[in-house]
């Protein structure tokens, strides 16, 4: 599908997003070996007391070679010597030439980014099933299982955040059983909101940070935690006008299909912001104004016509061909997990500020309007971020195996029908590929509901 | 195992206690819910430990994904269908919507939006230290105010007081079960009756206990020796029997409604009538350091548990002990520990078995053959 690569590569900062996820094991090596830092494990948008200690937060897979980093490190070390603009021009003219084997690198290179992370997560899946961890759970967890058995042992931390899933919380602590060498830092959220949970989460954030002052040697002050926060909230500011902007506006800057995937791609880097925090904020604020640009310009199309199809949730395992499918099929698709469970908030980062009490806070929210402590708080944040994004219909992945998220699909379905009036369908979800073509009779089903506008 | 005299027994009781005008709070099986604070609002606390069938799982498919646990799905089951022995579902005025395990909240979060019975409720941190505890008593006092909002007054610390003396020493009896010479399904049973029935049993319990006291049932010594760990053995559950007949004897129950259960029990010196009896109930929840609930050491001091148990045992008794880690299927906390668990322990020497069943009839022949299997290996 040349089309998403011939969209994609005019975006240098996708590139660079992408080269740099896909690039990690070489950096994270750098970092380890040649910078003496610490690498930290992270799961979810947890990242940011990592950075702010001074060590390097990884999502795990990222330690991982991918196949296709031959090409993106002749790529890489391009752009370190005429930069990345002038790559992306390269890359494009190269395209236009119409030599075949040129090319089809460039194909291979862009088109497979997605792909090749998802093959990764597949591979991590089975490693997370060899290991002993029961079929029965969620996509997410069996691959977090394989990617610590695999490459965990090169961390020097965990970073354990709670959540509501009980399945999540567990696997934190199986963590200490597949590597012992690793430090288990644990924040605790408190379930609720009540009398002081506020100061005892912020207790729990010190006592992290002392544990990250333990490995580090070098101690976190509140400069460091807000001169760190106000990067997360440039990065935020960015993703959030990308998402309610341009996501939810009528004119794309890239065919759907395209944009989609640069939103997944942003979903999975999210997490760990591709262990550079500065360089994140940079590409993305880029990515931002990159598209501003060509929607300005009028380079891109008019989806107006195109119905909005919310996709969620996709951060614990989803079938990645869904956009294209919805493409071909006359729609579009929005991935917006990471807002809709309230990550994307703004910390405050004003001068008599307490950062730390600013980020229970913030994890506080997240808790109790974002996934909530209950059913019904989750499907009251899909019905607020659909109505956000003015979807026309919603697709609910249920994922086999999870307790937490998919066991609300009965009751949101209920709510959907009720109070917004859209249509909805769930389509359970196994394993990356594993039925991609009942995936598209669903989803054919479902678009039919969306009369062809003309 | 036939619990149905069990359950008609319950039924009139229930009613009785309903006609004196006393609520029903509902709740899932584990082990962190204060009771206590329930009975001093006058309230009736219900747990929920009736184990499934097809019939009761299928019921839930309307509601959840069938990848959802089968004791969860089997209580939606029964709130759903109320079959024959489980008319006493009418009767409950509430229920706790607490997050044991994430499908603990949406069970009992359907069982209310669906069913039309309010909530309260409880929740508790995942994790277990100083600020965790301090949590806690937020959420005690939280309840108590949800209960007293419901009763129209006020719960005095004097009540509350009495009633965790009333269960420090219900569960005090209930540790005797344990010492008693007679086969796990007999202690079971006086486990599931006390349970259900709380402190009103006390009294028949005691005579039960001193009854198989004096006329003690030796369990045949071909049997071998078992200790029962991850999820309970429900009400109306065979596993108990298929255990037996394969040849094998529980002599430990290490589980929710067992071992979690006594080892929440308060040291009288600590029970001090002027200290807020909230703190009482904290010490309690501090005391359950075997809760599956927990993170991040449930691993570590399961397997400190088993392994002393096992030692003392084989030292007292003569006798090795099995493990049998009983997984309901989709079990989050105990299936995710489960293999973590075995190797633990197998490195050390006790041999463990991870029985993962659901509740449908059709596993029994292939849970007998490895149960079987197990047993005759223990050798
Ligand atoms: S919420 Fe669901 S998808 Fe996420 S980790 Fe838990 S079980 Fe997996
Ligand atoms: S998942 Fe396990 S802990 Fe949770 S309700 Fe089911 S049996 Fe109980």
């Amino acid at each position: 599908m040349s089309l998403v690569a011939d969209e994609i590569i005019t975006f240098s900062s996708v590139l660079r997003i992408a080269f740099n996820m896909l690039n990690g094991r070489n950096y994270l090596k750098r970092k380890k070996f040649r910078d003496k830092e610490k690498l930290v494990a992270v799961t979810l948008p947890f990242s940011d007391l990592a950075f702010a200690a001074g060590t390097v937060p990884v999502f795990p897979i990222r330690m991982h070679e991918f196949d296709i980093s031959r090409y993106l490190s002749y790529l890489g070390s391009a752009s370190s010597i005429f930069g990345w603009n002038a790559v992306s021009n390269f890359l494009s003219f190269t395209k236009n030439l119409g030599f075949e084997k040129v090319s089809k690198i460039v194909d291979d290179i862009i088109e497979d980014v997605i792909g090749t992370i998802n093959y990764k997560y597949n591979e991590m899946y089975d490693v997370g099933i060899e290991a002993g961890i029961s079929s029965d759970f969620c996509y997410g967890l069996k691959s977090l299982v394989g990617m610590h058995v695999t490459k965990g042992k090169n961390v020097d931390a965990c970073l354990n955040v709670t959540i509501r899933c009980s399945a999540y919380n567990k696997y934190l602590e199986s963590l200490k059983s597949i590597n012992k060498a690793p430090k288990q830092i644990w924040i605790d959220i408190p379930p609720r909101n009540l009398g002081n949970s506020i100061e005892l989460l912020t207790d729990n954030i010190s006592n992290a940070l002392n544990e990250f002052e333990k490995l580090t040697g070098n101690s976190i002050t509140d400069n460091d935690l807000r001169a760190h926060f106000k990067i997360g909230n440039q990065v935020k500011r960015s993703y959030k006008n990308i998402i309610y902007d341009i996501s939810a506006s009528d004119f794309y800057p890239c065919n759907p299909a395209t944009f989609s995937e640069i939103m997944a791609l942003l979903s999975i880097t999210f997490q760990d912001y591709n262990s550079n925090a500065v360089r994140y904020r940079d590409n993305i604020v880029s990515l931002e104004k990159e598209m501003r640009e060509r929607i300005r310009k009028g380079v891109g199309m008019d989806v107006s016509k195109m119905p909005r199809i919310f996709v969620t949730p996709m951060f614990g395992g989803w079938e990645p061909k869904t956009h294209d499918i919805i493409y071909e099929l006359g729609g579009r698709t929005l991935y917006a997990d990471w807002e809709l469970l309230k990550f994307l908030e703004e910390i405050p980062t004003a001068a008599h500020t307490n950062p730390s009490e600013e980020y229970a806070r913030f994890l506080m929210r997240a808790t109790e309007t974002g996934i909530g402590c209950d059913n019904d708080k989750l499907t009251d944040s899909y019905l607020r971020m659909a109505t956000d994004l003015n979807a026309d219909g919603i697709i609910f992945f249920q994922l086999f195996g999870c307790h937490s998220i998919s066991n609300c699909y009965a009751m949101l379905r209920e709510k959907v029908r009720r109070e917004l009036e859209i249509p909805i369908t769930a389509i359970t979800f196994n394993k990356i590929g594993d039925n991609v073509e009942q995936v598209k009779t669903r989803l054919g089903a479902f678009m039919e509901m969306f009369p062809k506008k003309k | 195992m036939d619990d149905s005299n069990l359950l008609s027994d319950f039924t009139f009781f229930l009613k009785e206690k309903k006609q004196e005008g006393i609520k029903i709070i509902a709740y899932l099986a584990h082990d962190n819910i204060p009771e206590e604070l329930i009975d001093a609002a006058g309230f009736f606390p219900l747990r929920l430990i009736f184990g499934g069938s097809d019939e009761l799982m299928d019921a839930s498919h309307d509601y959840l994904p069938p990848s959802t646990c089968a004791f969860a799905q089997s209580c939606i089951g029964l709130f759903s269908i109320k079959p024959n022995y489980y008319k006493f579902l009418e009767l409950v005025d509430y229920i706790i919507v607490s997050n044991h395990c994430v499908s603990d909240i949406c069970v009992s979060e359907i069982i209310s939006k669906y069913f039309n019975i309010p909530r309260l409720n409880f929740y508790v941190s995942y994790t277990k230290n100083e600020n965790s505890l301090k949590y806690f008593k937020l959420e005690l006092q939280d309840f108590r105010n949800q209960l007293e909002a419901t009763l129209g007054k006020k719960i005095s610390d004097e009540d509350i007081h009495n009633s965790i003396l009333k269960f420090n020493n219900f569960k005090k009896k209930l540790l005797e079960i344990n010492e008693l010479e007679t086969t796990g399904s007999e202690k079971l049973k006086l486990i599931h009756k006390s349970m259900l029935f709380g402190p009103d049993f006390l009294h028949d319990l005691e005579n039960l206990i001193q009854k198989f006291k004096d006329t003690p049932q030796p369990v045949s010594t071909t049997s071998k020796d078992v200790l029962l760990t991850g999820c309970s053995i429900f009400i109306n559950d065979n596993l108990i029997d298929l255990i037996e007949e394969g040849g094998g004897n529980i002599v430990f129950f290490d589980t929710w409604i067992g071992n979690h259960y006594y080892s929440q029990i308060i040291e009288d010196n600590h029970i001090d009538i002027e200290k807020d009896p909230l703190d009482l109930l904290v010490l309690k929840f501090k005391n359950n350091i075997y809760s599956d609930h927990s993170v991040p050491d449930f691993l570590k001091q399961k397997v400190s548990f088993i392994q002393k148990y096992s030692e003392n045992y084989k030292k007292n008794k003569g006798r090795k002990l099995g493990v049998i880690n009983h997984i309901i299927k989709f079990c989050d906390h105990i299936s995710l520990m489960s293999s973590f668990l075995k190797d633990s322990l197998q490195e050390k020497g006790i041999q463990v078995l991870n029985l993962e069943r659901d509740y449908s009839r059709a596993n029994r022949g292939q849970l007998s053959t490895r149960i079987e299997a197990y047993l005759e290996m223990m050798k």
